[in-house]
């Protein structure tokens, strides 16, 4: 009587182990995932924001953009005012500004900044 | 007598637990343990649109061959560090039983990489949330965030992780401009190329291999050439039996 009584836990233990891995199964539709986005342009004839409000709010907009790029993925866009969509890349800024080697240096010199950006990426003082 | 009360109850409702996980388990799996099932890549409810994946057609993979490692090194600035400890990979070929389990009947080196699990155990264990998976299904790592306590390499089963003990810059003798390299203290695996897929462009590794060896494609799209190959051939995936759902699969 008692032996069975004690296999019956067992068996008990099992069910519910199975129960729970069955729940578990049906739990597993997450969020829905968005379709690949087009890459937006990397290139642009002028800056995402007027140039005296990146003069002084470019490291906030950095910040943004290091923020989300990497979670968004291709759908980390930029929309600037005038419509224009552009990835958010350090490379959509290098695109024009890396063409002078010393457009962050020269300031950030100036400035004693020292962002660490370049521990990564490869600044244009890097490439030959 | 009723001294090994505790001795025996425990040694019944093992053996009760055992023959219940037993009958469970031929209720529950369908097929084999190992084997890729179609519930592993089918789409799930809830779950639709992209879900990149890679297939291996290792009957092609010829002996030796490195081009699909060395094109994705160089591409991603992934130095190259001789001691195994600071070792860094992103792709690497191992014995094929060993990656695959006893259900590969070839011992030849196939490809590994970062399975880009759909249930990623790197993410669940990440304090900071730096590795994660998007949501076209990619794991990936935000090296910005990354504090470099290395939970994702303990929890990852693949082995898939490596960690910057030095600076990899002074292991880099070419680097690739248009790629960051990493810094010490921080991890870092394949990214399934979402730098290259964001430009429409086919990973790297995919368009390096000289005999079209791996697939790459949308495995939540039915008419991708992924799918077809998955639905026409048998395949398998790394220790499917965790739960993992990995992305990458393999024919023998
Ligand atoms: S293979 Fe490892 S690192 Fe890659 S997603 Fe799966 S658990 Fe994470
Ligand atoms: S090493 Fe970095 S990515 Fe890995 S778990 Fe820690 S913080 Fe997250
Ligand atoms: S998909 Fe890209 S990052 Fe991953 S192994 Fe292939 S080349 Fe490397």
């Amino acid at each position: 009587m008692r032996k069975r009584h004690i296999l019956f836990i067992g068996l008990l233990a099992a069910l519910l182990m199975a129960l729970l891995f069955s729940f578990h199964a049906g739990t597993e539709g997450e969020a829905p995932a968005s379709q690949a986005a087009q890459a937006a342009a990397v290139d642009s004839s002028s800056c995402v924001y007027p140039k005296e409000y990146m003069h002084t709010h470019h490291m906030q907009v950095l910040e943004d953009w290091k923020n989300t790029a990497a979670h968004e993925g291709p759908d980390a866009v930029h929309e600037t005012a005038d419509g224009r969509k552009l990835q958010k890349n350090l490379s959509t800024c290098l695109a024009c500004h890396g063409s002078n080697r010393y457009f962050c240096f020269s300031c950030h010199a100036y400035a004693n900044a020292q962002p660490n950006c370049w521990n990564c990426h490869i600044s244009p003082l890097e490439t030959p | 007598m009723m001294k090994n009360d505790r001795r025996e109850f425990i040694r019944k409702a093992g053996m009760g637990l055992l023959a219940g996980m037993g009958a469970a388990s031929g209720l529950l799996t369908g097929g084999g343990f190992e084997r890729t099932t179609s519930a592993a890549w089918a789409a799930v409810p809830g779950e639709e649109g992209l879900r990149w994946g890679m297939l291996f057609d290792t009957r092609r993979c010829p002996e030796g061959c490195t081009l699909c490692i060395e094109s994705c090194h160089h591409t991603h600035n992934v130095p190259d560090i001789a001691s195994l400890e600071g070792k860094i990979e992103w792709m690497h070929k191992e014995n094929g039983r060993e990656l695959l389990g006893s259900l590969c009947a070839s011992t030849a080196a196939v490809p590994a990489l970062c399975n880009h699990c759909a249930e990623p155990s790197c993410a669940r264990a990440c304090p900071t949330g730096s590795i994660f998976r998007r949501t076209d299904g990619i794991v990936a790592i935000d090296y910005h965030r990354c504090v470099g306590c290395r939970s994702c390499m303990q929890s990852c089963p693949y082995g898939e992780v490596s960690f910057n003990w030095s600076d990899p810059r002074a292991a880099l003798k070419n680097p690739t401009v248009e790629y960051p390299t990493r810094q010490r203290g921080v991890v870092e695996k394949c990214n399934f190329c979402s730098d290259r897929l964001v430009r429409g462009k086919k990973p790297s590794c995919v368009e390096a291999c000289p005999e079209g060896a791996i697939s790459f494609g949308n495995l939540n799209d039915p008419s991708s050439e992924i799918r077809r190959l998955l639905e026409s051939s048998e395949t398998l995936q790394r220790k499917p039996e965790l739960g993992t759902r990995p992305s990458v699969f393999y024919i023998i």
